[in-house]
């Protein structure tokens, strides 16, 4: 069967590249007792599912979401408001909290069906702000502009803290490769080329375009849930544009559309960013130049450069690309 | 009547940030959200070359300041467009992220070299002016005049001048400007640097009168980009009587509510406007 | 037994008339072919008939249904689907990626029976076409011509009662435009109703039983295509008065 040969599941499509990645944050703990290190690589994981959550709504319909920290640090402070006010463990918390996003990723997705370019790209950034403006104004609850502090941990070891959120981060990553590469990413694809021929393929593009909103915001909101209980605090800081801006510089450089490259994009500057740590003075804006130079030359993002892509092994190797013929 | 005075500065204020921004969308394709860093820079830069270069002399050596903090950051512009941008201007994603990722650079440069607290920058005009009763700061004031003669001064560039019609041309029609011989991108050249020069200005004037930090260029862009969508991001007599409604519309919001609850009230209606409108209340639709 | 039937189909924008009280009836079966010089509104008829343009007045019914308000992929899950006159490829995806857009509508779902199998047909579709070497690539790399036998394989895909292609001849070659006709007579053979625009004119009357003749928004002839040509009306309108 030649032709069966030639089809090979979409589904089964792993980046090597990536999973490498994903094992040799685990083995990090065995290899070092810093406790330091140990947080920056945490940090890391969690700004990972940040990136690819994102990525999964931007990088696939191309449609920029520039307000991201509604989902983060909404359902961040959901889940912080939760436990400090009722008692609940956040095992049960995030996922509510993370459900919330989800939900409002419907919401906000169906108000922005119509909506491309700049003027999606405002909307988002409004809806972000009026979440931030309100975690001042409602500052009862929220604890204004110093949050809630004292959330409760996950464990009370900071390794084992690390595996739950590395747990976690590889549960998002499978999840959203497997979305990604199913033909919910696929419909995606060909809506972000061309939303009337997908259309008049008999694809009810509104639906896919709402879903793929709804899981972004829900593994959003899984992230930001994360954030707060493993930082154990939650502040306006996780609502900030800054925090948006940031998600997207991150999951640019590493490569939007791939899921992967958001992983690399992630992992990779938050090591570069507290290596710099050395010339504090300076740490920001060599971060934020060197950030500049990258997207200047790999606007595209580092996973989807021309001479990786081009290449058969690199891109098996990165992408996971297996292409017959 | 204060209301009014201080609305029609405000209106005045932002309409030159305004009309910049839009101009070059229209004309570029460009969502420059380091828009309002170049707002910034005419404050900074203006600070720069009075105490650094000319050593804080007199009044006149202030306004050359001005003057030369205008024409610097509309350099910039070019440079930035020139440099950063063109390469891979079709995409408007790399466009935000580029101009953000500039915007926050140049922030943090600010930050190092001057510091988190306010700088002072001296005014052009001292004091104060009674007029109806109400205590006016003479620097805000002359936001009235100037911007009443630039912006028709502007208009007459737009549709009197060669120049000024091939930007026009590319703005309208952007096809047609093409096929008639119009270079798109000396065109895009020139807006960036009016665009740039404008909000410096603004900047500049406003300076002496407001805080001078290095996170000012965040509220501007904000105000801009939201202007402009009220507006219609085509339209610039749209984007400038959208600066004046929403220029009383705060005032009056923080006179009667919270200024917190007017932002989030201004929020809602942009949400509400896109969803609703997404044409703004004069643009034309998104090409 | 008509499958569509179009009543009185009128379409204004601002002043201009586009359409003007077009009526037409295609039968199951047939393979028919609309033309007219340029502008004079086929496009648009299709545009209403596939939802992707409201019309003001008038009736289209299909196979039954009455489509007028229904979305375009709603419409196309009826049995009704349509190629498009400009190239729309899906850029950024391979082309067997591309080619199963289509086979996620609900109706190429209810019909085929496993995954697997759908990626055969397609393959083996794609073979006719003798694309399979391409199966992989992005789409990107093809050719124009190339990229056109897409658009047409994909709207098979949505196993439609009835097919619209808009100027699917246009930038083929020869071998290519006989490669495609006789896959649609092939599939007319096997019951898919057909319905054409087309400027090639000498290739579209060897194709299709039936012509109808569209000047500025009026149906102004219709009929067969010896019939047709001769029609003084139609000579009228490519040819101008002179043409007489």
């Amino acid at each position: 069967m030649n032709l069966l040969k030639r089809l090979a599941p979409l589904t089964r499509n792993q980046s090597p590249f990536g999973l490498i990645l994903l094992i040799a944050m685990a083995l990090f703990p065995f290899l070092s007792d810093n406790i330091f290190y140990l947080e920056v690589i945490k940090l890391a994981a969690i700004y990972a599912i940040f990136t690819m959550s994102w990525d999964v709504l931007t990088g696939y319909t191309h449609e920029v979401n520039f307000g991201f920290a509604f989902f983060i640090g909404g359902a961040g402070y959901l889940s912080g408001i939760v436990t400090s006010h009722l008692s609940v463990s956040p095992y049960l918390a995030i996922p509510v909290a993370a459900l919330a996003a989800g939900v409002s990723g419907i919401f906000i997705g169906y108000l922005t069906l119509r909506l491309k370019g700049p003027y999606f790209a405002m909307a988002t950034l409004a809806f972000a702000s009026i979440l931030f403006k309100l975690s001042f104004i409602l500052y009862g609850i929220t604890g204004g502009e110093e949050g809630i502090s004292g959330l409760e941990a996950f464990t009370d070891d900071p390794t084992k803290d690390f595996f739950v959120v590395w747990g976690v981060m590889v549960a998002v990553y499978l999840s959203l490769c497997l979305y990604a590469r199913s033909k919910h990413g696929i419909i995606l694809k060909a809506i972000r080329a061309d939303e009337d021929a997908t259309q008049s393929a008999g694809i009810n593009t509104a639906y896919y375009k709402i879903e793929a909103f709804a899981i972004s915001g829900f593994m959003a909101g899984i992230g930001g849930g994360v954030f707060a209980h493993s930082q154990m605090h939650i502040g306006p800081t996780m609502l900030s544009g800054y925090l948006s801006v940031i998600v997207v510089l991150l999951a640019m450089i590493g490569g939007m559309g791939t899921i992967v490259g958001p992983l690399l994009g992630a992992i990779c500057l938050s090591i570069v960013n507290e290596s710099l740590r050395i010339v504090e003075e300076y740490r920001i804006i060599i971060y934020t130049g060197l950030l500049i130079l990258f997207i200047y030359l790999a606007p595209d993002g580092l996973v989807n450069l021309k001479f990786i892509k081009g290449s058969k092994v690199l891109s098996f190797i990165f992408l996971g690309d297996r292409k017959s013929t | 009547m204060e209301i009014l005075i201080i609305g029609t500065v405000r209106g005045a204020l932002y309409s030159l940030i305004a009309v910049g921004f839009v101009l070059i969308f229209s004309v570029g394709g460009i969502l420059n959200l380091a828009h309002g860093t170049y707002y910034m820079l005419g404050a900074y830069l203006t600070y720069i070359f009075y105490t650094f270069v000319f050593g804080a002399g007199g009044i006149d050596l202030l306004l050359i300041s001005v003057v030369f903090s205008v024409l610097s950051v509309g350099m910039i512009a070019c440079l930035v467009y020139y440099i950063l941008l063109r390469p891979h201007i079709q995409s408007l994603l790399y466009v935000m992220v580029m101009t953000l990722a500039l915007a926050l650079f140049v922030g943090e440069i600010m930050s190092l070299l001057f510091g988190v607290s306010g700088t002072s920058v001296p005014s052009l005009i001292e004091g104060s002016m009674s007029i109806g009763g109400i205590n006016v700061i003479n620097q805000q004031l002359i936001l009235i005049p100037i911007t009443a003669v630039i912006l028709p001064a502007l208009w007459v560039f737009l549709k009197k001048t060669k120049m000024g019609q091939g930007v026009d041309a590319v703005a309208q029609q952007r096809t047609g400007a093409i096929l008639v011989g119009v270079s798109v991108e000396t065109a895009t050249l020139i807006t960036s640097a009016l665009s740039a020069s404008l909000a410096a200005l603004a900047g500049a004037l406003i300076a002496p009168v407001s805080s001078v930090v290095p996170e000012m260029w965040l509220f501007p862009l904000i105000k801009a980009f939201a202007i402009a969508i009220l507006g219609g991001i085509g339209s610039l007599v749209g984007s400038i009587i959208a600066s004046f409604v929403v220029g009383y519309a705060e005032i009056l919001g923080s006179f009667l509510i919270s200024e917190q609850l007017t932002e989030l009230v201004a929020l809602v209606v942009i949400i509400l406007v896109l969803v609703f409108k997404p044409s703004g209340i004069m643009g034309y639709k998104l090409r | 037994m008509s499958l569509l039937e179009i009543s009185n189909l009128t379409k204004t924008f601002g002043g201009l008339r586009a359409l003007e009280r077009i009526s037409l009836t295609v039968k199951s079966g047939e393979i028919l072919g609309i033309i007219g010089p340029n502008g004079a509104g086929k496009t648009t008829l299709f545009n209403c008939i596939t939802g992707f343009l409201p019309f003001d007045s008038g009736s289209v019914l299909f196979d039954g249904h009455n489509i007028q308000g229904k979305k375009p992929y709603q419409i196309v899950n009826l049995g009704l689907t349509r190629t498009w006159q400009l190239l729309k490829p899906f850029f950024g995806m391979r082309v067997m990626e591309a080619m199963m857009v289509p086979s996620f509508s609900k109706r190429a779902r209810s019909s085929r029976l496993s995954k697997e199998e759908e990626k055969e047909n397609i393959a083996g579709i794609l073979q006719d076409m003798g694309l399979t070497k391409h199966l992989w690539l992005e789409v990107d790399n093809l050719s124009q011509g190339e990229l056109k036998l897409l658009d047409i394989l994909r709207a098979f895909v949505t196993r439609p009662k009835i097919l619209l292609l808009d100027e699917p001849f246009s930038g083929l070659s020869h071998q290519e435009i006989e490669k495609i006709s006789r896959v649609i007579r092939k599939l007319n053979n096997q019951g898919l109703t057909v319905v054409i625009i087309e400027h090639r004119l000498r290739e579209l009357m060897k194709l299709v039983q039936k012509v109808v003749v569209i000047n500025f928004g009026n149906k102004i002839a219709e009929g067969t295509p010896e019939q047709v040509v001769r029609e003084p009306k139609v000579i009228e309108a490519y040819l101008g008065k002179r043409g007489r």
